[in-house]
């Protein structure tokens, strides 16, 4: 039993040493212009998805996505998320960043609109996606959830309204 | 010794299946909200400057330290980089503090990078952070010159200065 617990112990300081000074001898690969494995990718995806579904509260979406809100959102997201996860009809070719940003445009999101409205409001730690909820009202965050869950079947009239300017 | 191998193998296994569990249920926190302890955010830089130290190009920057370089870089700042990184002499902006890890504010803090180290940033960015690769919207050329302002933000000269700004669009 001596012996259980000391191989025990030497394996966790050898872990813990051993991740110490591959950070600190510069081993670690930071360049964020390649593709993350596989593996990588999926256990994050599943980790963020995971925390996000905890943290979020089990409400219905308290409003209602008509043509009017889907609009303005849809040019708040022009505006500011398109940028980095793409344009209706001409997604961005090559999404760069590590982990990349999704393209909603092109795969849609499995994501409820509570878990998108958290995500804009908290954003996502250890990636690109800052937290927005500083510079806006929970109800345009709301809106833009709805936008963003409806993106790929939007009603001709919204995809027309979202692309004239304001006057 | 049996016993001791069969411990080692339970920290492995432990350490393993703790760390699945750990991120499969959704106990690792997510929000980019909060300000990183202490300890993280000094252990992720300094393992970020160490890599980078390891692969930045061992090399003095190819354009000469002029006044016209540090202008051109400004202005490529100006453009692409002061809306999270901070303008020079302007206010803070609120989005350093939205990102996590934080963005570093390069004209209050300046940088303890050097140009080569600089250049290899803006050109392949830092995984796991808002730092995205610059590498294929600028030549080598546009970056070094964007490195010579970078580290240079703390002690322009007001011709410096009245050139970004004057260039600007």
């Amino acid at each position: 039993m001596k012996n259980f617990i000391f191989g025990f112990l030497t394996i966790i300081a050898v872990l813990a040493i051993g991740s110490l000074g591959y950070l600190r001898l510069g081993l670690a690969e930071v360049q964020a212009d390649v593709t993350a494995p596989v593996w990588e990718s999926q256990l994050a995806q599943l980790a963020v998805k995971a925390a996000v579904r905890r943290s979020v509260a089990r409400v219905q979406d308290p409003m209602l996505p008509t043509d009017e809100n889907l609009i303005a959102a849809g040019k708040l997201y022009l505006n500011v998320c398109a940028g980095c996860h793409g344009k209706p009809g001409k997604a961005r070719g090559n999404p760069v960043g590590y982990p990349p940003p999704p393209q909603f445009f092109q795969a849609g999101t499995k994501l409820s609109e509570p878990e998108l409205c958290w995500i804009v409001k908290h954003g996502i730690r250890n990636t690109g996606m800052s937290a927005y909820g500083p510079f806006y009202t929970d109800e345009k965050m709301w809106s833009l959830a709805a936008f963003v869950k409806r993106m790929n079947n939007l009603p001709p009239t919204v995809l027309e309204g979202i692309q004239t300017k304001n006057p | 010794m049996k016993n001791f191998i069969v411990g080692a193998i339970a920290a492995i296994g432990v350490t393993f299946v703790g760390t699945l569990v750990y991120l499969g249920l959704g106990l690792a926190p997510v929000g980019a909200d909060a300000k990183p302890p202490a300890w993280e955010g000094g252990l992720m830089y300094s393992t970020v400057h160490a890599s980078v130290r390891r692969r930045a190009p061992k090399m003095q920057s190819p354009l000469p330290p002029t006044n016209e370089t540090v202008i051109a870089g400004g202005k490529l700042y100006m453009d692409d980089c002061g809306g999270c990184h901070g303008p020079p002499g302007g206010p803070a902006t609120k989005y350093p503090t939205t990102f996590y890890p934080q963005v570093p504010q390069f004209p209050s803090v300046g940088t303890q990078y050097s140009e080569a180290e600089v250049f290899w940033v803006a050109k392949h960015g830092i995984r796991r952070t808002g730092m995205f690769p610059q590498g294929s919207d600028y030549t080598d050329a546009e970056l070094w010159s964007l490195s010579a302002f970078i580290t240079r933000i703390k002690n322009l000269s007001p011709g410096v200065l009245q050139g970004i700004q004057r260039q600007s669009k």
